[in-house]
Order: structure tokens, then sequence, then C-alpha cells
């Protein structure tokens, strides 16, 4: 359908509400480049003359607050991805082909996962991981990640898998094929679209992930950027200019990456909500 | 497309058939050990058991500095319904809940109606919507704090309009939960957008196009056909909306701990990690969480039975 009055009005009433809902992501832009008293004196203005001392300050701070928080999550989320996406792949695979009563059970068990908050889970796992010696470690907190998102894994590979005849594992199965090699040749290329959506969600997810890297590496034991951010503004009250710089450089990374792969975005969000 | 549950499946595999054997049993053992158990182990060991360890300390005092721990059957249980403390957090969390659900839902629908159109500009400010989804609760909250303080961006806009004393937008005890609730909102609003609009470019052309044949004004239009097929979105929109309300923590955390005052913003899930690993009181707290568990899974199943029923297939 066209506009067929007023054509100019849709997009001007978009352009308007945009810049309403646009002001948070303009203070975080503006107020990286501003020095530290005028950001809380203006923060709206417009950094005159602009300043890269809140970024090189961050980065060449003695107590390698950046560097140590960035590769921590780098490291934690890479691991926590690769392995959720393989291990959910083939736990998605094997409840999806298997005609036991045993598999729907867990595969309920695993839906009702989804929605289980983690504060309701944080206090025992605390000692379970205190148990496996895995407690303020990295290791711990990719387990748990690798525990807690795994629904979420096994949710969209189950869902895209419904879509990919049986036949063609059969096919491999009679050429002699085993489970294995036919899961890694013939499946798992063909479940790129879904591997690609556990990869974006859950990566974005767990960079951002708060109150489990709080509770589980503990105060002393390092920090992931997220909690990195969270500290420092309890730490320097007054300065905002490292809080903001933090913010900004924590965000960049999945920004960037959210700018290139919207469209896979968009698709692995929609895919339960269009029909065809 | 990508995790369409209901509508992509292939007859030859949506009916597993009894035709096809049963492969032998020691080779489902086999392939059960080496596909299935690794993922379960660890849903087991880190979801599951942490659940039902949850559950046992709920009927205990368990303190870790102060033991001996004992038995007290569901004495915590009774004890929440008579603590004012919790009932507040209910109170509160139910509040933010309803209006979570309830804003980025009608102006995400509403937003989503004014983008849907084609051209770099409906799809750049597509975009715009969503980038919230990307950003940490902790970015996102702090930026806002920097915005609602009381000597922050609002209120130096307000005073320079002329208005006198500002209100407190974040430490006055009676407006503080809103302002939660509407920091929320605006992160969870390009969520509902990008579903909204996936919904619309679902709904058939010629149906909107022969209703204004039959003389159906934009309003009529709306109503009698896209918003019944936005039913699935709306599903979608208001259980995901639901859980995230339900137990919001980080902006709490790290915007208003709990407070102005005692408890005015003090959710469930605030509440239970205070209760649980700052006072220690890890029985108790397990309790509180069981409640909190139990309240979600009923308030998303019945959202998602009665939104499911409402749904019309094309």
């Amino acid at each position: 359908m066209k506009d067929a009055r007023l054509p100019w009005l849709r997009p001007v009433v978009a352009l308007v509400v945009s810049a309403f809902f646009l002001v948070p992501l303009y203070m975080i832009l503006v107020n990286v480049f501003k020095q530290g008293e005028k950001i809380t004196q203006s923060p709206a203005s417009l950094p005159a003359p602009p300043t890269l001392e809140n970024i090189t300050g961050l980065l060449t701070r003695t107590d390698n607050l950046f560097w140590a928080s960035l590769s921590n999550s780098i490291l934690v989320t890479t691991l926590s991805i690769i392995l959720l996406t393989v291990l959910s792949a083939m736990l998605g695979h094997f409840l999806a082909r298997s005609r036991s009563r045993w598999a729907r059970v867990a595969m309920l068990l695993l839906l009702s996962g989804l929605m289980i908050p983690p504060q309701v889970i944080l206090m025992p796992i605390t000692q379970v991981l205190r148990a496996l010696g895995l407690m303020t470690t990295l290791q711990g907190l990719v387990l748990f990640n690798v525990g807690y998102y795994i629904p979420f894994g096994v949710f969209v590979f189950t869902g895209f898998l419904r879509g990919i005849p049986i036949e063609l594992e059969e096919a491999a199965a009679i050429d002699g094929a085993s489970r294995s090699r036919i899961f890694w040749r013939v499946v798992f290329p063909l479940l790129r679209p879904a591997t690609a959506s556990v990869l974006i969600f859950l990566g974005v997810w767990i960079w951002n992930d708060f109150i489990d890297p709080l509770v589980i590496l503990g105060p002393s034991q390092g920090t992931t950027i997220t909690t990195g951010i969270y500290r420092s503004i309890g730490q320097y009250q007054a300065d905002f200019g490292t809080v903001f710089a933090l913010m900004f450089l924590a965000t960049l990374p999945v920004l960037i990456f959210y700018l290139f792969l919207q469209k896979h975005f968009v698709k692995g969000l929609t895919g339960g909500a269009t029909k065809g | 497309m990508a995790v369409d549950v209901r509508t992509t499946s292939v007859p030859a595999s949506a009916t597993p058939g009894s035709r096809r054997p049963r492969p032998p049993w020691a080779q489902r053992l086999r392939s059960f050990a080496l596909f299935g158990a690794p993922g379960l182990l660890v849903y087991t060991c880190f979801v599951l058991a942490p659940i039902a360890i949850s559950f046992g300390y709920s009927l205990t005092n368990h303190n870790p500095f102060n033991p001996p721990t004992r038995f007290v059957g569901l004495e915590n249980y009774r004890l929440l319904f008579t603590d004012s403390e919790f009932l507040t957090s209910l109170r509160v969390t139910t509040i933010l809940t309803v209006i979570v659900v309830i804003v980025p839902n009608v102006a995400g629908l509403g937003i989503a109606v004014l983008l849907d159109r084609k051209g770099w500009l409906y799809n750049a400010l597509r975009t715009v919507f969503f980038t919230p989804m990307v950003l940490s609760s902790v970015v996102v909250s702090i930026v806002w704090t920097r915005m609602l303080d009381d000597e922050g961006l609002f209120n130096q806009a307000l005073r320079a309009l002329g208005v006198d004393q500002p209100p407190g937008w974040l430490s006055d005890p009676r407006l503080a939960l809103y302002s939660i609730a509407v920091i929320l909102s605006w992160q969870m609003l390009g969520f509902c957008v990008v579903v909204y609009l996936a919904g619309l470019q679902g709904v058939p052309n010629e149906l909107a196009e022969a209703a204004a044949i039959d003389g159906a004004g934009p309003v009529r239009r709306f109503r009698s056909i896209t918003w019944p097929l936005l039913a699935p979105s709306l599903t979608i929109n208001t259980v995901v909306l639901l859980i995230t309300a339900f137990k919001i923590f980080d902006h709490i955390q790290v915007i208003t701990h709990g407070g102005p005052g005692t408890g005015t913003t003090a959710t469930i899930a605030y509440d239970v990690l205070q209760t649980g690993l700052v006072a220690n009181r890890q029985g108790y707290a397990s309790a509180m969480a069981i409640v909190m568990l139990v309240i979600i899974a009923v308030a998303a199943g019945v959202t998602l039975r009665i939104l499911n029923r409402r749904e019309v297939n094309l």
C-alpha cells in the first residue's frame, strides 16, 4: 500500500521518533571524547574540542584493567560458543532423530531451561564449582555458560533439523558411513544457518553477561569486560571519562559484529514469528 | 527460515515412520554416549542438579557461616508469605513486569507499522531500533543513570525550560520503579519492532488491497486483517518480555541497589541474591528462588496457552 495523502508525514514522524530513541546512544558517543568533568556538567553537548584522553588513559592504565578484562572476555566467549555449538548440535541431532520416550522427556527438560533465571541456580552453582575446584576460574565460567545456554542451542538446532530429510542420513548409512561420520560430513554442513544463529546470539549474550561472571569469577579474580565496567563505577565514582571509554570499547566489538551480521540477527529472531 | 518449528516440516521427516526398524540396542547406547550424553551431562550438572540442590536447601535453615544446617520442612515457604520484604519484592516485580509487557509491545507495534516501508531510510531506522538489543544491560544502566540522575541530562533540560524543582527520577521512592520500567522498555523496544516487522511482511498485500476495494478504511483493515495475522508475533513478544522483565536484575544492581528507601525497586531476582549471597541465608533464599521459578513457569505457560489459541493459519 502507498501513503496517498501527506507522503512526507511518515518519514518525518519516523525520524522524530528515532531521534528521541537515539538519545542514550548519542550520550555514549559524545561523552567518550569529552573531558571527565564536562561529562557531568554538560552531558549532551558535543565534545569541543574532542579528546582521546579517556581512551588512551584507559589503554595505558598501570593496573591493566582494560586489556586484562578484554582478554578474559574474548577467551570466555570464544571457548563457550565453540563448545556450545558442537555440544548442542550433537545433542539436538540426537534428540531430533531419536524415537525413544526418554528423548522427549529430555527435550522437555531442556526447553524449560530457556526460562530459568540465573538467580535461581547461582547459589548451588557456586557449590558445584567449588566441589569441582573450578570456582573463580575462567574454565568454571565457561562450563557454566555451556550448561546454562545449551537449551537455546538445542532449541535452534532441533527446529532446523526438522526441515532436513532423514533420507540423506539413511543413504549415507547404507553406504557404510558411521554415525559420527554422517553427522560431521552430512548433517553439520547443512546446519550452517542454524549454526550462525547460535554463534551470533550466544556470542552477544555471553559477552554482555553480567551477574554470572560477577558471582563465578568473584571479587578479586579478574573480571570480564562487562563486570569491569560495573566495578569501575564503584571505584572511580568521579571518573566518568574512564567509565565511558570502557563502555565504548566494550560495546564496539559487538556493535561491529551486529552491523555486519544484521541479516542473520533478524533471521534468527524472526524464524518463529513469520509464516514461511 | 532458520528456526521455524511449525512450518518447515517435510512430510518424510515429520513422520518418523514405524516401518523403519529401530537400530539394535548396543548401537543406540553408543550413539547416546557419543552425541546425547555430553550435552545432557553438562546441563544436568549446571542446571538440573542446582535446581534440585536449591529445593533441598529450601527445606533447611542453611547458612554457610552459621552451622549446623537443620531440616525445617516447609517453614521457609510459610515465612515467605508473611515476610513483608518478600511481598514487597513480589509487588515491585509484578508492577514492573506488567509495564514492560505492555509498553514495548504497544510502542513496538506502532513503530513497526511506521517503518513497514521499503527504502534506505526505513532500513537504516530498523538498524537503529535494534541496536540496544546488543548492548550490555550494564552499559544501558549507566548511560540512563547519567540521564535520569538529579543533576542529569533530563533535569538539566527541565531546569533550562524553567522547571524549578524537577522530579528525582531515580531518587524519589515513588518514581524510581517507573524509571526502571522505562529503561527496560527502551532496551526491549527494538526486539518487538523487529518481530512485528517480520510479522507485517508476512501479511499478504492482496488481502489489504481487496479490503480497500471493498471500502474498508485503514483502521478497519488493520483491525480485521493485519492484527489477527500478527498473532504469532504478539505471542513471541509477550512471552519474551514477560520472562525478561520478571527476572530483571542487572539494572537494579547497577542503578538503584533496590532503593531509594527500603525495597522500592528490589525485584525478586535481586532479593534472592541479596538474601542468599550477601546475607548468606541460603535456605531461605532458596525457597524464594523456587517460588520465583514456579511463578515464572506458570505465568509463561498460561500466557503461551492463551495467546497460541488465538493464532490463525492462512
